[in-house]
């Protein structure tokens, strides 16, 4: 049943591109929306059983999958992000084979993360790491404008430095375990954690996903990655690529295959830290607004780690909710920049102003998006913050619990800017014609406030299903 | 482990170090696009190197091949779409010179 969730994708791309086959071709994109809805649907109402890797398939198609809860919140927003980006750009991208390709690529971006999130290996990790990365630089780049193929070679070559920490980081455990499975990682890790080999090779396998999660100070391409791609792409990236291939495999391997110790947790608290502090403050001054939000998306990771870095169970579960609320909203605020790039043509927030009267729906949903960010209360990123915040306060963390609460203040000056210099105000001359976004723009966006704000209100209903079983797993 | 794995790996550790360091200071230092791809590869190789050598010592030869060999096809998909990208870059600006890709600042 888990294997389906590679197969039924890879199946699909197979067919779909067959010489044979014109007329399905015109089904890729109703085909791939399917198939992110079917996750969503799966991850929602499955029963226990279908979690577990048996049956036929299992026989000729074991990759050692596995699905632990960390995993289904994962493979819901991987699902929901995934809706979102081809509804976007089935409204943005127009012509017929260029839209073509974008599904088929977005369906190998799709079978990369799914395999991310489910494996149990660390070289397969790196395999389907890498299946996602490949798609994400032909995806960035594709528009082959300038900007894009500058953003794309930058992205492409840290992501070969990360690569090659990481890989040296599984050839180092592969000298000390005899295998690169986690369980026979995590085994060696228990008697063999302390000697420096092992340090070496977690350090060098850490330091690339940090490369990976583009947390400072290892954060260089990504605000060009993230501002240079066209609009659906820069969703699909900031929602969910960098979260899955940077954060989540951070968050599986630090909780549950390397060693836990001090130091290590010394060192994601203050990356987090850095990332934090260093991601709001770049993001007060960009007046792109792209750029603004991929910054804020580095200060939010940091956020993330800072959780994580926690090291208790409580700490866990408000990274990896953290993680899902990100998704969301982040989700929503590049549907709006999509929105306002639509219709205005442009994403300088200097040439902008008054589009609130023109374009209310976004205008709307980027402030709900825009104040759960920042924490306000009672949306969703307003209890992910509250409980990263108690787990430092519990840890005796006091200055870093101060830092997450200070840089809430800054994420909302910067947010509350934005606001104002794109929809309050007077509308300029130029952008007096401007009409709200298609429909295939507003529906994600009113779909992706309502998940905000009811995850925000239905906060102990979610906290109870999905995310305290997170932090139960790891004991 | 083998009786004569630290030779080996004392060996063979060394070229992979020096093979690493080239890499790095490739990326580093080329402004052509094409050398930086090159010393990108070089890098590729000295993992690869590490794991085959690993895989000898400890036992797993049959696990290291099948790493090694699953290691160059993903890297020949990476090149591939790297060089991909540079002949955009030739395409727009008649150049592969870093310096004439600067225009993502801030």
């Amino acid at each position: 049943m888990l294997s389906l969730l590679i197969l039924v994708p890879l199946a699909g791309l197979l067919l779909l591109n067959l010489p044979f086959t014109p007329a399905m071709k015109r089904t890729a994109w109703a085909f791939a929306f399917t198939v992110a809805l079917a996750q969503v649907a799966m991850v929602l109402v499955a029963p226990a059983a279908a979690w577990s890797q048996q049956g036929f398939l299992a026989q000729y198609f074991s990759f050692g999958l596995e699905a632990k809860d960390l995993t289904r919140v994962l493979l819901l927003a991987i699902g929901i992000v995934m809706a979102t980006t081809l509804m976007v750009g089935r409204s943005m991208i127009t012509d017929d084979r260029q839209q073509f390709n974008f599904v088929n690529l977005l369906l190998v971006s799709i079978i990369g993360m799914n395999g991310v999130v489910l494996v149990t290996d660390l070289f397969s990790l790196y395999v389907f790491l890498e299946v996602t990365s490949v798609s994400s630089f032909i995806l960035i780049a594709f528009n082959r404008d300038l900007g894009g193929l500058e953003g794309a070679f930058k992205y492409l070559i840290l992501s070969a430095v990360a690569t090659v920490l990481m890989l040296t980081g599984v050839a180092l455990l592969m000298l000390v375990a005899g295998g690169t499975s986690f369980e026979t990682v995590a085994a060696a890790m228990k008697t063999s954690g302390g000697i420096t080999i092992s340090q070496m090779a977690v350090g060098a396998f850490v330091c690339g996903l940090f490369i990976k999660g583009g947390l400072v100070p290892f954060h260089g391409w990504l605000p060009d990655a993230y501002s240079s791609a066209p609009a659906p792409v820069s969703i699909l990236l900031a929602g969910i690529v960098t979260k899955v291939s940077g954060i989540y495999a951070l968050v599986r391997l630090a909780t549950s295959v390397f060693p836990a110790s001090g130091a290590m947790n010394e060192v994601l608290m203050v990356v987090g830290a850095a990332s934090i502090i260093v991601g709001a403050l770049a993001a007060l001054g960009q007046h792109d607004l792209k750029r603004m939000l991929a910054y804020s998306s580095i200060s939010q990771m940091g956020y993330i780690v800072l959780g994580l870095g926690c090291g208790t169970p409580l700490g866990i579960v408000g990274a990896v909710f953290h993680l899902f609320n990100h998704a969301i909203f982040k989700t929503l605020l590049f549907v709006n920049s999509a929105a306002i790039e639509q219709r205005t043509g442009t994403t300088d927030m200097n040439r902008m102003g008054g589009l609130g009267s023109r374009m209310p729906v976004t205008g709307v949903t980027s402030t709900i998006a825009a104040l759960s960010t920042a924490g306000v209360p009672p949306l969703a990123g307003f209890w992910s913050k509250l409980i990263i915040v108690i787990a430092l306060w519990q840890a005796h963390d006091y200055g870093f619990a101060g830092i997450a609460v200070l840089m809430s203040v800054v994420t909302l000056a910067y947010l509350l800017l934005m606001q104002r210099r794109i929809f309050f105000g007077k509308t300029s001359p130029e952008h007096a014609g401007v009409r709200e976004a298609a429909a295939g723009v507003v529906v994600p966006e009113l779909v992706l406030a309502a998940l905000t704000v009811a995850v925000g209100l239905l906060f102990p209903w979610v906290l109870n299903t999905f995310m305290l079983p997170v932090g139960g797993i790891f004991h | 482990m083998l009786p004569d794995a630290p030779e080996l790996l004392s060996l063979f550790g060394i070229g992979v170090v020096l093979t690493l360091l080239v890499g790095f200071y490739s990326v580093l230092t080329s402004q052509n696009l094409i050398r930086t791809l090159i010393g990108m590869e070089v890098l590729t190789k000295g993992v690869t190197l590490l794991i085959i050598v690993v895989g000898y010592v400890v036992g797993q030869i049959a696990l290291a091949q099948a790493l090694a060999i699953t290691l160059i096809i993903i890297e020949v998909a990476v090149i591939v779409v790297a060089v991909g990208i540079v002949l955009c870059v030739h395409k727009h600006t008649n150049s592969i010179d870093t310096r004439d890709l600067g225009n993502l600042k801030g």
